[in-house]
């Protein structure tokens, strides 16, 4: 892997002219002529640069966007093109891997349906005139930002905009969030996002927290699984209403009625006293919590049977240490955390978190609540303007939001935005946003990382459409319009970010800014935080509605929240658990379908307080016979050529139901109702059977057996 | 005429050989794999990395259902265990199987002998090659194929799987494929054939771990080893070792029969070169 010493702008420049060389090398010839020794010379290469040659692929370092999860990442370089992403091995989050949102950016960058031009109410218009109407319409009053999850020097731009426009809030958007797991960490153990030791752990219990497909760092997690399924091998259990990709790979998996994960966890808990003889020192409120909840009404309550729940908790016993996480609700994840107490796996697989010194860089982690107040401020007529950028409030929001009206009561809205969507259709103003592949920017992920090390993001294209600006590029200008002192120092983001970056590292050598880009990364102070002596909070099982059929809504590596459903490698790559591609479905239990009279590829039409979908059924043993499953990401109706399919759960969420102390909005608590819609048509799968019909594909054995071989290490 | 007949006929003869004799020796490598099913999370990284590394076409809604699609790498999922018993009646309490399936590059392919035109072929690296400019498209060897693991083009895709600007990113070292042609996993012969330069130019053998094929590179998990066979130092060849798995044979005689090396299909005496290690529950 070549890293050549360039100047940055030269190499810009370079990439401007590498148009000519890319039609010589063009895609069609075929891999020997360009690749076959010495045959390279055969180009004349109209102006060779120092560095730039045909048919040689130059790696660079920089960050995926993808998810907030910032994995550090090597994209690949030849005749001025961005060919191929991997891993950055240097990056202590993904280890030199990425998962396949992050092998997609390629098509977020490439994506025929980019914005190439500014558009004012929806007409194109120049920047100049753009910006003009945004310094009139949003300079003062009430000017708001709602993005996703924003760290770095992004951040810092943004919050001094909000602090020079005047009294504006910053709503983060995120409907995959962790929130429920960083508030309990935060009330329980005093820090937010503690490190997890996957690989030290004997056995995992996870009550709903999809930490290999979606949640917080899946990279970083599917890296330290693989250590964890090594010998001696360790014990996965999850507990949640319907099967995630960490549900399919696990040992033990539970099905618990939709939101009483909680109630599983407390069970859990009254077995490691009453049965293990395990207790807690001065937590009487957590003690009592447990005592009350005996495996009956565990049964009850969640439909987990007391066989199942001996089976977790000896597990827990005999595989020290463990750990416990969740992501089901609050109360689950609170509960979570004191089982770790109880457990003593604090302090071996659960240790406190360190993260960046400089805490104006922090990662802000979005949450559905901002999303619920910004509904609530913007209806109110609290806001006056809003930009938003990197979050489709008018897609995710639930039906019960009213986003539509909440964003019409925004006297002026501003997005800023690689590709239309259903958001930036309500937009006054639309900015074009350069793709995470032609950008600068510095991200501090949330976990997973090196304590105090940010992961750059440079440019790994000549943009490819001339009227995009970067979102640092775009933060500057705002900024210098709204009066931020110091920034008019600045020609552009590149200048500020490498001054900036200068700073951190203690040195304006030209030479250690170039390592910094070789790296992707650089390392600044790091800011280790302890934990509290466990806090001896109100633990509960919030009495939620848990009879009768309820409506979940999970999401998917994959498609996501939906950002990715523009991605026809992404639509086309089946579904993990249902193979299905291109299209929605919800997932049945066999005993609800037959209660039903429904067969595979029947149509049915969910009901809920806030509105109805009608989608095909798929019916298998992975959810619980109370749960419908249905994934998000699809249903867009403004998301460009490849997102015009199925349907959105999120619009039928009730959004009124919030979780126990806490204003998310969780996405188990809708109560439906099914209803055959009359029509059958296939549902297009990878695969029609889920039967290997004897044949030997994949083996299983169990696990005393791979502990005999160490499983041949 | 006489060179095709020629090939026509090596191939023939170095199928039997392959039969015969347990593979085929005279190789210069083997380029093999080994996935360890119990790592595979099923997350289908593997097989997006594959679409962009490989210029495999997206075909849409209507031609997947069709089992056209171009996913050389596909991650097959199962929910039956046939090695440990039944599962509960209710709920699928042990998860999910996944299997990574891609060309197995059998020693003795049945997809090479039934090419009429020789346009799939063994490769001095022991890979099961397709000579895209050669293909009638009989799809003689998909038919033949055991795996079901290659893919023909029923149509051209360039113009709504690459709609512009998205051309750009096609991988220049390796044709786009279009109608009438069979594709298939090539191992990523174009990472082989790079890194084969690199190391001539340095005037030395290509390292162990020096090719990494997409998938693997990608693996979050690193289930996936690949390496030369004939290499008694590489990680694949020990790998296969400690799970006494031997080419040639159509069923392994391990003195320790539980370690957890299979191949697919075995019996079927195609002598695969993708090892698998058996997935693993709690029972």
């Amino acid at each position: 892997m070549s890293k050549t010493k360039i100047n940055r702008r030269n190499f810009l420049k370079v990439l401007g002219l590498g148009g000519a060389g890319a039609a010589l090398a063009g895609c069609d010839m075929p891999s020997t002529v360009t690749l076959e020794e010495g045959e390279e010379k055969i180009y004349s290469y109209l102006a060779p640069e120092e560095y730039v040659i045909p048919g040689v692929g130059v790696w660079y370092a920089s960050t995926c966007l993808q998810c907030p999860a910032a994995c550090g990442t090597h994209g690949r370089v030849r005749e001025g093109r961005v060919l191929k992403l991997e891993g950055n091995p240097d990056s202590a989050v993904n280890a030199g891997k990425l998962c396949q949102m992050g092998q997609a950016a390629l098509q977020a960058h490439f994506n025929p349906d980019r914005i190439t031009a500014p558009l004012i109410n929806g007409q194109p218009a120049s920047w100049d005139d753009a910006l003009a109407l945004i310094n009139e319409k949003a300079s003062g009053g009430n000017v708001a930002w709602m993005t996703g999850t924003v760290s770095g020097h992004q951040r810092v731009l943004l919050d001094a905009h909000l602090a020079a426009t005047g009294k504006g809030h910053h709503y983060a958007v995120e409907t995959v969030n962790a929130r429920a797991w960083t508030d309990a960490g935060k009330t329980v153990l005093g820090d937010a996002m503690p490190t997890l030791h996957l690989d030290k752990a004997k056995a995992v219990l996870s009550l709903g927290a999809d930490l290999l497909g979606t949640w917080i760092s899946p990279v970083t997690f599917m890296g330290q699984y693989g250590k964890f399924r090594a010998a001696p091998r360790g014990v996965l259990i999850m507990v949640e209403p319907a099967m995630s990709l960490t549900g399919a790979n696990a040992d033990q998996w539970v099905a618990a009625k939709p939101g009483t994960e909680a109630a599983v966890a407390l069970g859990v808990g009254h077995l490691l006293m009453t049965k293990h003889g395990l207790s807690l020192n001065g937590m009487p409120n957590a003690t009592s919590a447990f005592q009350s909840m005996t495996p009956a009404q565990v049964h009850e309550i969640a439909g987990v049977s007391e066989a199942a729940l001996n089976k977790i908790a000896d597990t827990l016993v005999s595989h020290s240490p463990s750990l416990v996480i969740a992501n089901a609700s609050h109360a689950a994840a609170r509960i979570a955390m004191v089982l770790n107490i109880m457990l003593g796996n604090v302090g071996k697989t659960l240790t406190p978190g360190a993260s960046i010194a400089a805490d104006p860089l922090a990662p802000m982690m979005g949450s559905s609540k901002d999303l619920a107040e910004f509904a609530q401020n913007a209806a109110a007529g609290k806001i006056d303007a809003v930009f938003i950028s990197g979050a489709n409030p008018a897609f995710v929001a639930p039906q019960g939001l009213d986003m539509a009206a909440a964003l019409k009561a925004v006297g002026f809205k501003v997005a800023i935005a690689t590709c239309h969507d259903e958001t930036t259709k309500a937009c006054d103003v639309v900015l074009p946003l350069s793709s995470a592949l032609e950008d600068w920017g510095t991200h501090v992920p949330a976990y997973g990382g090196k304590p105090g090390v940010v992961h750059l993001q440079q440019p790994l294209m000549e943009p490819l459409h001339a009227d995009t600006r970067g979102l640092g590029d775009i933060l500057l200008t705002l900024g210098k319009s709204a009066g931020v002192d110091g920034l008019d120092a600045f020609e552009d983001y590149y200048g500020y970010l490498r001054t900036a970056v200068s700073a951190m590292i203690g040195s304006e050598l030209e030479g250690d800014w170039h390592r910094v880009l070789q790296a992707g990364q650089f390392e600044t102070r790091a800011a280790s935080r302890a934990f509290s002596a466990g806090h001896d909070v109100a633990l509960g099982f919030s009495e939620t509605a848990v009879s009768g059929l309820h409506l979940v809504t999970v999401a998917r590596q994959g498609l996501y929240d939906g950002r990715h459903a523009n991605s026809s490698w992404l639509q086309e790559a089946p579904d993990q658990i249902s193979k299905a591609v291109w299209d929605s479905w919800a997932e049945i239990h066999p005993k609800t379908a037959a209660s039903l009279n429904l067969k595979d590829g029947d149509y049915v039409r969910l009901t809920t307080a806030s509105g109805a979908i009608t989608t095909r059924v798929f019916i298998y043993k992975g959810v619980h016979p109370n749960a419908v499953c249905v994934p998000m990401g699809r249903g867009h109706t403004d998301y460009g050529r490849w997102a015009n399919n199925g349907v959105n759960p999120l619009t039928i969420v009730d959004a009124h139901l919030g979780d126990w102390q806490s204003s998310e909005i969780i996405a188990t608590a809708s109560l439906v109702k099914i209803d055959a819609a009359g029509e059958n048509r296939h549902l297009v799968r990878l695969m029609d059977t889920d039967q290997q019909y004897g044949r030997k594909l994949v083996a299983t054995i169990p696990a005393q057996q791979f502990g005999r071989t160490q499983g041949g290490a | 005429m006489s060179s095709l007949l020629g090939n026509i006929f090596k191939g023939w003869s170095d199928y039997t050989k392959g039969n015969e004799e347990g593979g085929h020796h005279d190789y210069e490598h083997m380029y093999a794999m080994v996935i360890d099913l119990d790592m595979c999370t099923g997350c289908n990284a593997c097989s997006t990395a594959c679409y962009a590394e490989n210029n495999l076409a997206t075909v849409g809604e209507e031609y997947f259902g069709a089992r056209q699609a171009m996913h050389w790498m596909r991650i097959e999922r199962y929910f039956d265990e046939p090695n440990v018993g039944e599962a509960e009646a209710d709920t699928q309490s042990r998860g999910a199987s996944f299997l990574p399936m891609m060309c197995q590059h059998c020693n003795a392919a049945p997809c090479e002998p039934v090419c009429p035109v020789a346009a799939t072929y063994h490769t001095p690296d022991g890979l099961n090659a397709q000579i895209y400019n050669r293909c009638i498209g009989s799809r003689y060897c998909a038919n033949n194929c055991p795996f079901r693991v290659r893919y023909f083009n029923f149509y051209d895709h360039q113009e709504t799987a690459w709609p512009a600007p998205m051309e750009q990113q096609l991988n220049p070292d390796i044709s786009v494929r279009s109608k009438g042609v069979m594709e298939k996993c090539t191992f990523c012969i174009q990472r082989t054939r790079a890194a084969r330069n690199t190391a001539k130019n340095e005037g030395r053998a290509i390292r162990d771990g020096e090719i990494q094929t997409a998938c693997q590179q990608t693996c979050p998990t690193s289930a996936i080893l690949f390496g030369d066979l004939l290499d008694e130092t590489s990680a694949v060849h020990q790998a296969w070792k400690r799970h006494q798995v031997q080419l040639g044979k159509y069923a392994q005689n391990k003195t320790n029969p539980e370690l957890r090396g299979y191949r697919i299909f075995e019996e079927l005496n195609v002598d695969t070169k993708v090892l698998y290690l058996e997935r693993v529950r709690e029972v």
